[in-house]
């Protein structure tokens, strides 16, 4: 049962290395830093919504949804594919006896605590800003689910790749337009009716729906029941990947 | 130990391994021996799991590597040709991890023993991206051997070493099959298969073209080669069963003749009329 533990361990030994270097910590808080000041302090004061809550309070838990996605899938992605095509590393784990879900579960993990790492710095950031911002368990639940659909889909993308400019291709492709047409930014009640089924298919427009709820309505469990059948897709398909991996 | 049995492999069009069957004996050194491309490293990978053969099956120790590779993994233990070592994490890490994955037990006291056997623990600390090249062969070699397995693969265990540190990687897997482990090496050097080697299967465009001891397949070809400069003034040989023929060719010959004992390169050559590899330095 704890078989997940070295493959764990191994990528925090690696991300404690990152995090003792300065530039690491600057560059996971860049780009949300980025877009709260460009869109919340600066653009946001002329946005009025529907909802009838400040900009701010709005984008910073889309920030969060955000900033999990992109750094739960970029750890697992970028390593795995790294640590299988370039430096071979990932045929340590799969010529040890331990089982393919296994290894699954540590590289999840080791991607949901990076995710979760770069929330807190937004939400550190989002503590010092004027807003109202807060958080209850729903906002966590969203975050740990967040994580652990992304890690999971850093995963799949992690195996599937032939390259390593592919992992930037499928990033370009898939969780850039996920960044910006999901309700991070902007309600998704903005977006014309026609393109809303699309906009419905994007697992971070659940995440960014239910992050913002404050009681579970029929929305959010709409959108948690979607996040947790992405989830269990997502895992499934990446242990499968493992299973079946032969070079 | 290891049984092959008819294995192929295909990339595409291209016929890595062609029917290959040979079997090793318990406690044995085996090493196959061939140019690059030959289907060394193919038969390393399906051997210990990394991928399938097309055809044919491999057991080890009784078990089909195919349909029971979960505990074939827990009985061998790999040296690869390109080093896989995280070059991020410190020679003692490197050494947890793996231990861990391969649940070995007592283990702070197995990496502390097989630092000092190998003359590597006063870099336990030290980041693996700092070490010579050296000493990272040693460290995989560490690795492998954390696990005790039954059976060590050792992909090119040698390649790009200096003949001094080479020397020294030879008297560790010698002292590996004094412990009574298989050992199935895999190399392009004609001295390293002739010091460590029991048998030699040697391996040509996929297909094993050769199987014995060194000394059976040397005697096989002819045990003395004469070497020469033909009218044009090319390096010829000729390779013969008996001193005396040897001596005659040698006699009809002008200057700079050599009379020496075949190596396996000889055998490969008069084999495949390729070479292996250009003349080993080490």
């Amino acid at each position: 049962m704890t078989d997940w533990w070295p493959v764990f361990l191994k990528e925090m030994l690696h991300f404690k290395r990152k995090l003792l270097r300065l530039g690491y910590i600057f560059s996971a808080m860049m780009a949300p830093i980025i877009y709260l000041v460009t869109f919340g302090l600066g653009l946001g004061k002329t946005v009025t919504l529907t909802e009838g809550t400040d900009y701010l309070t709005f984008l910073l838990p889309g920030l969060v949804a955000m900033s999990s996605m992109n750094n739960s899938y970029t750890w697992v992605a970028s390593a795995l594919n790294l640590s299988r095509i370039y430096f071979k590393t990932f045929q340590i784990l799969i010529q040890s006896p331990i089982k393919p879900f296994s290894i699954m579960i540590g590289e999840v993990l080791a991607g949901m605590v990076k995710g979760i790492f770069a929330s807190l710095l937004i939400i550190l950031v989002g503590i010092f800003v004027p807003s109202d911002f807060s958080i209850n368990l729903i906002f966590l639940l969203t975050l740990i689910l967040n994580c652990f659909m992304f890690a999971s889909l850093g995963l799949i993308t992690g195996m599937i790749t032939k390259s390593h400019e592919d992992t930037a291709t499928y990033s370009n492709f898939f969780i850039m337009p996920m960044a910006f047409f999901s309700g991070t930014f902007f309600s998704i009640e903005r977006i014309p009716y026609i393109f809303k089924p699309i906009i419905y298919i994007m697992p971070l427009t659940h995440t960014n729906i239910l992050i913002r709820k404050s009681t579970l309505d029929l929305d959010g469990t709409i959108s948690l029941l979607v996040i947790i059948f992405y989830c269990a897709i997502f895992f499934c398909l990446g242990a499968r990947l493992i299973a079946n991996y032969r070079e | 130990m290891i049984t092959v049995e008819k294995i192929s492999k295909f990339y595409g069009n291209l016929k890595a391994l062609d029917a290959v069957s040979f079997q090793i004996g318990e406690g044995e050194i085996f090493g196959l021996l061939g140019p690059n491309g030959a289907g060394k490293t193919t038969t390393v990978k399906i051997l210990t799991t990394l991928t399938n053969p097309d055809e044919g099956r491999c057991l080890i120790d009784g078990m089909d590597v195919v349909l029971n590779s979960h505990q074939i993994k827990s009985i061998i233990a790999v040296v690869p040709q390109e080093n896989n070592l995280e070059r991020e994490l410190t020679v003692y890490e490197n050494l947890l991890i793996y231990g861990m994955l391969h649940k070995v037990k007592d283990l702070r006291r197995k990496i502390s023993d097989i630092l000092n056997s190998l003359d590597i623990s006063h870099k336990k600390n030290s980041l693996v991206n700092s070490l010579s090249g050296g000493l990272q062969r040693r460290l995989l070699l560490a690795r492998a051997l954390l696990s005790n397995p039954k059976v060590l693969f050792l992909d090119e265990p040698s390649i790009g070493l200096d003949a001094h540190i080479r020397r020294q990687l030879w008297q560790i897997i010698r002292s590996i099959k004094s412990e009574g482990k298989t050992v199935f090496l895999t190399t392009h050097y004609i001295e390293e298969a002739e010091a460590l080697c029991d048998r030699v299967g040697i391996l040509s465009h996929g297909k094993l073209i050769a199987l014995g001891t060194p000394e059976e397949l040397k005697r096989e070809v002819g045990e003395f080669v004469v070497e020469y400069l033909d009218k044009e003034g090319r390096s010829t040989s000729s390779i013969c069963q008996k001193k005396e023929e040897a001596y005659e060719i040698a006699k009809s010959k002008n200057d700079r003749v050599t009379i020496r004992k075949t190596n396996l390169e000889d055998v490969f050559v008069k084999l495949t009329g390729e070479r292996i590899l250009e003349k080993d330095k080490g």
